[in-house]
């Protein structure tokens, strides 16, 4: 499904690279998380990859097409993201019932119908997210709260079924509550859409209870790719690899 | 009072056209956060050009229309110099606004240009032709607000807030900026088009500061109307115009020279900026 051939992205100023020839190859309906401190790279991968930083050199293949070259908005028609900083996977300005329109359009072209007659539809899928927000449908997003506006990026990621789904530390800014919901939720949506997924995540409990397949990366490196006896790690076998990093 | 009473429905006039332009340089100020000089030249490109196609012969209307292709296209051109080769709008705009100068004494062949004898929209009945211009103005205002309540509209409106989500919805910001200038601009020769039939005569330093009125005008509106919503956003050009007109006309009667108004232009939209808290704007 997803494949990256030799991946190196550097940054003026900085003296290494970020990505130091990254290889992978994630398999349709995959669930990968990736752990990593801090500088790792992880985040830069993510973002090479929906196509908001550009290569340095490789190549990325997704569905057999190559987009190494895409522009981000070309890219945004297979994947769809949601990101840690909660202003910028929503429209503040913009009513619920308009960012949710927004995210079912991607990768269709808008035509001239008025959007408010999917008014109806947007409701029912709001109202499956069980969080009561379907009646700030016709209010500003901005008045929702933190943990409310990144349930509704993430529920808009999901919308138009993306052939990927990469998610950025997406819950790391709410606090503990909320952030199990929204995993939960995420887990949920992910399964019964078998959405092809990439998670960014810092919790290695998360990391240990979801997905199939994990990966560790460090100084720009994949360290670890686990897949087959996943579920048999537990988090102290982590933190002796991460030990092993330092 | 009388010399007041006496201009004001000129005044109308000369405001409902200043609207258009308002409202055409609403468009990058207001819904794209990218703001655009443009107009000051397509302005003028828009009232040249149809002026000399008058004279060529052709039907007002059509003169009109290809005023507005033409203003539109210049429009593109500030588009393009910005997404393909990072030159910021307002500097891109002033270039090809002076660029347009040259353009326009060349179409001309002479700094003005008289058009009393041919056919025109207008008549020199000002009910009449107050009704003219008001219906393209708030027809032109009517079709922006439906366009901005479609999908295709709803991403447009990305662009200025939000221009990242944007992309990541898999929207083509780059053709829907060149979309917003083209339209901006073709309503500012919109504007300038319908003025030169309106005087009756196109001069070469027609649309000198007219971005600035049409900014003091739409400030003016928002003050009033406030931006809230789409409908009010889209009122304010309109209103505002109608009023800041009514101002300078005022202003005349106090026995402030037409030179002067300038100033009190420039200050109008300073102490809006100043006591409003508006950035950028």
């Amino acid at each position: 499904m997803l494949r990256l051939e030799n991946i190196y992205k550097s940054f003026p100023h900085h003296f290494e690279p970020i990505l130091k020839g990254i290889n992978l190859e994630i398999q349709e309906g995959e669930f990968c998380v990736i752990l990593g401190s801090n500088g790792s790279g992880k985040s830069s991968l993510l973002k090479t990859i929906t196509g908001e930083y550009a290569l340095d050199s490789g190549k990325i293949f997704l569905a057999s097409q190559e987009i190494s070259s895409w522009p981000l908005y070309k890219r945004a028609k297979m994947i769809s993201s949601v990101a840690q900083d909660i202003t910028k996977g929503t429209v503040q300005e913009m009513t619920l019932l308009e960012n949710m329109v927004l995210s079912s359009l991607r990768g269709k072209s808008g035509v001239l119908r008025f959007y408010h007659n999917k008014k109806d539809e947007m409701e029912s899928l709001i109202q499956e997210l069980g969080l009561g927000l379907e009646k700030y449908i016709m209010q500003p997003l901005h008045i929702l709260s933190g943990g409310q506006r990144q349930s509704i990026a993430t529920l808009m990621a999901t919308l138009s079924d993306p052939l990927l789904l990469v998610l950025d530390e997406h819950t790391s800014a709410l606090d503990p509550k909320t952030q199990s919901h929204l995993m939960e939720y995420t887990a949920q949506k992910v399964k019964n859409k078998k959405l092809t997924t990439l998670m960014v995540t810092h919790h290695l409990k998360d990391a240990l209870r979801y997905g199939d397949r994990l990966i560790i990366m460090n100084r720009g490196e994949i360290v670890l790719d686990v897949k087959e006896g996943k579920e048999n790690l537990c988090i102290d076998d982590l933190l002796q690899k991460y030990g092993a990093l330092e | 009072m009388d010399m007041f009473l006496e201009l004001a429905p000129t005044g109308i006039l000369q405001g409902l056209v200043l609207g258009i332009i308002a409202l055409g340089i609403l468009i990058p100020f207001r819904l794209m956060n990218l703001p655009d000089l443009t107009g000051e030249g397509a302005y003028s490109l828009g009232a040249i050009f149809s002026c000399v196609l008058l004279i060529f012969g052709f039907p007002p209307l059509v003169s009109i229309l290809f005023g507005c292709v033409a203003g539109g296209l210049l429009g593109v051109a500030t588009a393009i110099l910005y997404l393909r080769f990072k030159v910021g709008t307002l500097l891109g705009g002033i270039i090809l606004s002076t660029m347009v100068y040259s353009i326009n004494l060349r179409l001309m062949g002479k700094p003005n240009m008289a058009i009393f004898e041919y056919k025109s929209l207008f008549s020199k009945n000002l009910v009449l032709d107050i009704a003219i211009v008001a219906l393209c103005l708030i027809s032109t205002a009517a079709v922006l607000l439906l366009f901005l309540k479609t999908e295709k509209g709803l991403r447009f409106r990305t662009i200025g807030l939000n221009s990242l989500f944007g992309e990541r919805q898999s929207i083509n910001l780059n053709s829907y900026t060149m979309l917003g200038f083209f339209i901006s601009n073709a309503l500012c020769a919109f504007s300038g088009s319908l003025m030169v039939q309106i005087q009756g005569y196109g001069d070469i330093n027609m649309g000198i500061g007219i971005v600035i009125h049409a900014l003091a005008a739409l400030m003016i509106g928002e003050v009033i109307l406030g931006t809230q919503s789409l409908q009010r956003q889209l009122a304010a050009p309109i209103l505002g115009a109608l009023i800041y007109q009514q101002i300078q006309g005022f202003a005349l009667t106090l026995g402030l020279a037409p030179s002067d108004l300038k100033f009190l232009t420039g200050s109008m939209i300073l102490s809006v900026i100043v006591f409003s808290g508006k950035k950028n704007a």
